[in-house]
């Protein structure tokens, strides 16, 4: 981790810990993020990559830890020396502060593609129909779909649907996007639009989380590289030295394995 | 031909009455039944399981008692409690209240066919749940809804004439009425039966054109 950075990070991850039941799933976790960091998560399934993520916004509880996003401690709070999860509004104000894109891209069905960045704009921010239309069209048009404003996601490609839930997400200007195998589920031809898209956005310096198990485009666009294993973080470097000589016989390993 | 046609002249009046009676209980319970429906398909999923057993034992109750059993329990049981309620209103509430439980549970299942991926996303833009419920999966699920409760709507038209037997002057109970003067049961009561097939037809007509409505959007 860097130390020598007095800039506060964005994003500050604690001894998180997360259990379903019996089974522990993150052992403590510590990660922090800089404001314009691209910081992406490997390892093998089951290794608490995906569920990190989904700790971050909210959408799981977790049992230790602290998650601190721009100084505010999010999903608990403590009273009278217990630690209490929030309340529905206050969780919805806190996940607004993030972006999540999806393995399965969870777009709403019934909306178009700019009805789609646009709910959140109308109902969270409280824009107006005009003021949001706008916004959702200079997103799409971000992510090439300006020609497909009116579309249902039943009519574009998974690609395409996956563009628009990155404008989707990006729309809401949060402090930090998280990005979930956000190719997984995409035809092999597909794969690539997509992850120019992704590149070009931190160029323009958002802050990103990524989870994937695409080890070139890993390398290409992080500014650091973690590596998870068992609900732990092996080990975390720069590309460089992630996919460089010197690393560890586990990490080694997962490289060679996870190489198609 | 010409006798059944010179009597049904005379017979308009009633059995046009019988006929705005029918539609009127029959859009009345099918509102009421859709409200209700509603917060009960709603609690049935959603709600903890302290308070989704009160809904699902009236969902069960309502879907394994007769229909017929159901008017007559509206029409006595207000009455025992000293309650003043007319035939026809005691009517529209079984009939609202059978809808309910049904549109309720057809309800639940549209809501549980939707992925968990769309909460979590509308999650994760920041909408409270009440947001979700309203811009995410009430629309969804009512679309999924459509075509049974299409048929809900269906039932209840041809439910209405169990009201004849607490004397409300809908279609059927006017049909029996204009056939005790002149005699013409078969007549009268074919009449009776395409008026009735006349309305579903319309109906399901308009549930059709509603659903590729919806469909070419999707």
């Amino acid at each position: 981790m860097t130390t020598t950075d007095t800039a506060r990070p964005l994003l500050d991850i604690r001894g998180l810990r997360k259990n379903f039941g019996a089974v522990e799933i993150l052992k403590g976790v510590d990660l922090s993020l800089r404001p314009k960091d691209v910081v992406s998560i490997i390892g093998s399934s089951g290794s608490g990559k995906t569920t990190l993520l989904r700790c971050v916004n909210l959408l799981e509880e977790f049992q230790g830890g602290d998650i601190i996003l721009d100084g505010e401690t999010i999903g608990y709070k403590t009273v009278g020396g217990k630690r209490v999860r929030l309340r529905d509004a206050e969780l919805s104000r806190q996940r607004a502060m993030t972006g999540m894109v999806f393995q399965s891209f969870n777009l709403f069905p019934h909306l178009t593609a700019a009805g789609n960045v646009m709910l959140g704009l109308r109902k969270v921010k409280k824009l107006g129909k005009e003021e949001a239309f706008v916004i959702a069209e200079k997103w799409l048009n971000r992510v090439g779909l300006g020609a497909r404003l009116e579309h249902y996601p039943s009519q574009l490609s998974g690609g395409q649907q996956q563009r628009v839930a990155i404008a989707r997400a990006l729309a809401m200007n949060p402090k930090l996007v998280l990005l979930d195998e956000v190719t997984s589920a995409l035809d092999p031809e597909l794969v690539q639009e997509v992850l120019t898209t992704i590149k070009s956005i931190a160029d323009d310096g958002a802050t990103l989380l990524i989870v994937t198990h695409e080890m070139r485009f890993a390398r290409e666009v992080s500014s650091r590289i973690v590596f998870m294993e068992q609900g732990r973080i092996a080990e975390e470097g720069t590309p460089a030295e992630i996919f460089g000589e010197g690393r560890s016989q586990r990490l080694n390993e997962f490289l060679k394995s996870s190489r198609h | 031909m010409d006798a059944f046609l010179a009597q049904l002249w005379i017979a308009r009046w009633p059995i046009f009455d019988g006929f705005l009676m029918t539609l009127g209980i029959s859009a009345g319970a099918i509102v009421f039944g859709t409200i209700l429906g509603c917060i009960v398909g709603i609690q049935l999923v959603f709600a903890p399981l302290w308070l989704r057993l009160p809904f699902r034992a009236y969902v069960d109750i309502m879907r394994g008692t007769p229909l017929l059993v159901l008017i007559l329990a509206a029409f006595y049981i207000p009455a025992v409690l000293g309650l003043s309620l007319s035939a026809a209103h005691a009517g529209t509430l079984a009939l609202g209240l059978f809808a309910g439980a049904h549109i309720g549970e057809l309800l639940r299942g549209s809501l549980q066919a939707i992925p968990p991926g769309q909460i979590e996303a509308g999650r994760s833009i920041g909408l409270t749940f009440p947001q979700i419920l309203a811009n995410v999966l009430l629309p969804q699920a009512l679309r999924i809804s459509l075509p049974p409760w299409i048929n809900t709507g269906v039932e209840l038209i041809k439910g209405s004439s169990l009201l004849s037997m607490i004397g409300v002057g809908e279609l059927l109970l006017k049909t029996q009425e204009v056939i005790g003067r002149n005699f013409m049961t078969i007549q009268f009561y074919v009449f009776a039966g395409v008026l009735y097939l006349v309305v579903n037809i319309a109906l399901d007509l308009l549930g059709k054109s509603m659903e590729r409505r919806l469909g070419a959007r999707q």
